[in-house]
């Protein structure tokens, strides 16, 4: 697992990638915390969450080639002929573009630093921010990786994964016109529903696929609210993705077709 | 060892691999040769396990590559036909990258990679880009990568193919260099290749084995007889009418002839035995008749024809 890690992490300051990702995540930072600086109520937490609704565009910039890329150059063919087993290969790739994560988050720190010395407030709320901020980049890049092992072209992951994880940030929204839509098809005439009846079918439905975001899941993190549920949620999950990933690339062996 | 067992994969309703079964022997150069889609390449990724097989099994020295993968894996290096090659890594940090991958120990490392380094001379490239190096030298850094983990068995899947033929002469030699302590399977379509560095050849056809035999017992079975190219200054037909008195020979064609300098070549077909071998008759006759003999050589069948009629058949 480490040789894979290793020269996956190096690889991402090898090419533009590393250096992209950082760049564009230093901007959005810098550019949160300099706005509210020089308003002068620093909210670390808030910093966290916008920066968090980024991820849609920065975590299929780092895992779009983790597999397409090897796919495409042949060099797949290095893990299923050396003694490794596929699925450290596909851990040491998750870890590597985690790290990756880890690395951009610095300058969350930096400004935490920044705030603390200048007086600001730094509590519990904020390191609830920081679980989250993990929390979805490891539900997030599992994705990512699974995206990336469907395809041998690079920006085809990336559209896969970028429009997976728009839907799932904005699960919510979809809850509530879901719901809606779904309230205006049964109070039809047609159906000739109780009202009553039709309110509680469409509450349910929304509140269902609201139950699948981990944006709602965690929110209550902010405000220093923890359980452990969530971190349950976005880790089993990131597992789920992760096995499929193997599961894939496995299935490559055994394809007749 | 290799044994390979009567192995199967089909993609869908076609068999690419129908049935093979051979065994490779330790120390010996095996040459692994096929038309287009033969079932080359499909073979040696099964062996080296990157596909699995539809049944059939390959055990290497003794692992059963499905039931013991990790084991088996060790004991092979594998130059697939496209080197795997990160372009993005130097030299050296791509074998070092290969070696944890095959878990060599830390304190070998750095001997066994000079040594490696410098058997395949990419010494002075050790330290450039793989993505600026020109193709001989990608292909030696393939090389290089299988030669990691000093496996006993090398893999190559046409390990010369867009090379120049100054690079094919030196990929040649470093095979056979190699093949002094490593079994080696080495596939290819170029038959003079085979046949300038292989011990004994396998030759598949439709997914199936259409030949194993070393190249000369190859060349004997297939031929009854032997042909015989003289070329000589005399009189042409006294000459032909003359050979074909000699017990043995079967028939004399001429093949070229120039009369205004009395230059001409024949081939004579005559029996293939040790016993009644014509050679010495013909040049008697030759002395005898005053017609000096410019060139006489025996045209034993090429691995080219040898191919060529057994995959046709």
């Amino acid at each position: 697992m480490s040789a894979v890690y290793k020269r996956e992490l190096a690889s991402y300051f090898r090419s533009p990638v590393g250096y992209i990702a950082l760049a564009l995540f230093s901007f959005l930072s810098g550019f949160v915390f300099i706005n509210q600086y020089g308003d002068g109520s620093v909210n670390i937490s808030s910093e966290i969450m916008s920066l968090c609704s980024f991820f849609v565009v920065i975590i299929p910039v780092i895992t779009m080639g983790l597999f397409s890329e090897d796919k495409k150059r042949g060099t797949e063919v290095l893990f299923y002929t050396n003694p490794v087993s596929m699925f450290e290969v596909v851990l040491g790739k998750f870890f590597a573009a985690l790290t990756l994560i880890g690395i951009l988050f610095l300058n969350v720190i930096l400004h935490m630093i920044i705030t603390a010395a200048s007086g600001g407030v730094v509590n519990i709320g904020s390191w609830g921010s920081v679980i989250v901020y993990f929390c979805l980049a490891i539900l997030f890049t599992s994705i990512g990786i699974l995206a990336s092992a469907l395809t041998d072209t690079q920006i085809i992951s990336a559209i896969v994964s970028f429009v997976t994880i728009l839907v799932i940030q904005l699960l919510q929204t979809i809850s509530t016109i879901a719901s809606s839509a779904f309230a205006s098809l049964l109070s039809s005439s047609v159906l000739e529903l109780e009202p009553e009846k039709v309110n509680k079918a469409s509450t349910n439905l929304a509140a269902a696929i609201a139950w699948l975001s981990p944006f709602s899941k965690t929110q209550d993190f902010r405000y220093g609210v923890f359980s452990i549920a969530p971190l349950v949620f976005c880790i089993s999950m990131a597992l789920v993705f992760l096995f499929l990933t193997y599961r894939i690339l496995e299935k490559k062996r055994w394809s007749q077709n | 060892m290799i044994e390979i067992n009567n192995l199967v994969k089909r993609y869908g309703d076609i068999k690419a691999v129908n049935g093979i079964s051979f065994t490779v022997n330790d120390g010996e150069v095996l040459g692994f040769l096929g038309p287009n889609g033969a079932g080359k390449s499909t073979t040696m990724n099964i062996i080296t396990g990157y596909l699995s097989s539809t049944s059939g099994s390959v055990k290497v020295n003794g692992h059963d590559i499905l039931e013991e993968p990790e084991e088996a894996k060790k004991c092979i290096g594998y130059l697939p036909e496209q080197p795997p090659l990160y372009f993005d890594m130097t030299v050296l940090e791509y074998l070092n990258f290969i070696c944890d991958l095959k878990k060599v120990p830390k304190k070998d490392r750095k001997e066994q990679l000079a040594s490696i380094l410098s058997m395949i001379k990419l010494v002075d490239m050790a330290d450039r880009l793989i993505g600026n190096l020109s193709k001989g030298y990608k292909q030696r850094v393939g090389i290089a990568q299988a030669l990691v983990g000093n496996p006993d068995i090398l893999i190559l899947d046409e390990p010369t193919v867009g090379l120049d033929p100054n690079q094919i002469l030196e990929i040649r030699k470093l095979i056979r260099k190699l093949a002094d302590n490593h079994t080696v399977i080495l596939s290819s379509h170029i038959l003079s290749e085979i046949q300038a560095v292989c011990d004994r050849v396998v030759i598949i056809n439709q997914g199936k084995v259409a030949a194993i035999d070393t190249i000369t017992d190859l060349s004997s079975r297939l031929s009854g007889s032997t042909k015989l190219s003289l070329s000589f200054k005399g009189p042409v037909k006294e000459v032909v009418n003359k050979l074909k008195s000699i017990p043995g020979v079967n028939n004399v064609v001429s093949v070229v002839s120039n009369d205004d300098v009395a230059i001409h070549q024949v081939e004579i077909t005559a029996d293939s035995s040790v016993k009644n071998d014509v050679r010495s008759s013909v040049f008697y006759a030759m002395s005898k008749g005053g017609w000096p003999m410019l060139e006489f050589r025996s045209m034993d069948p090429s691995l080219e024809e040898i191919f060529l009629s057994i995959t046709s058949a």
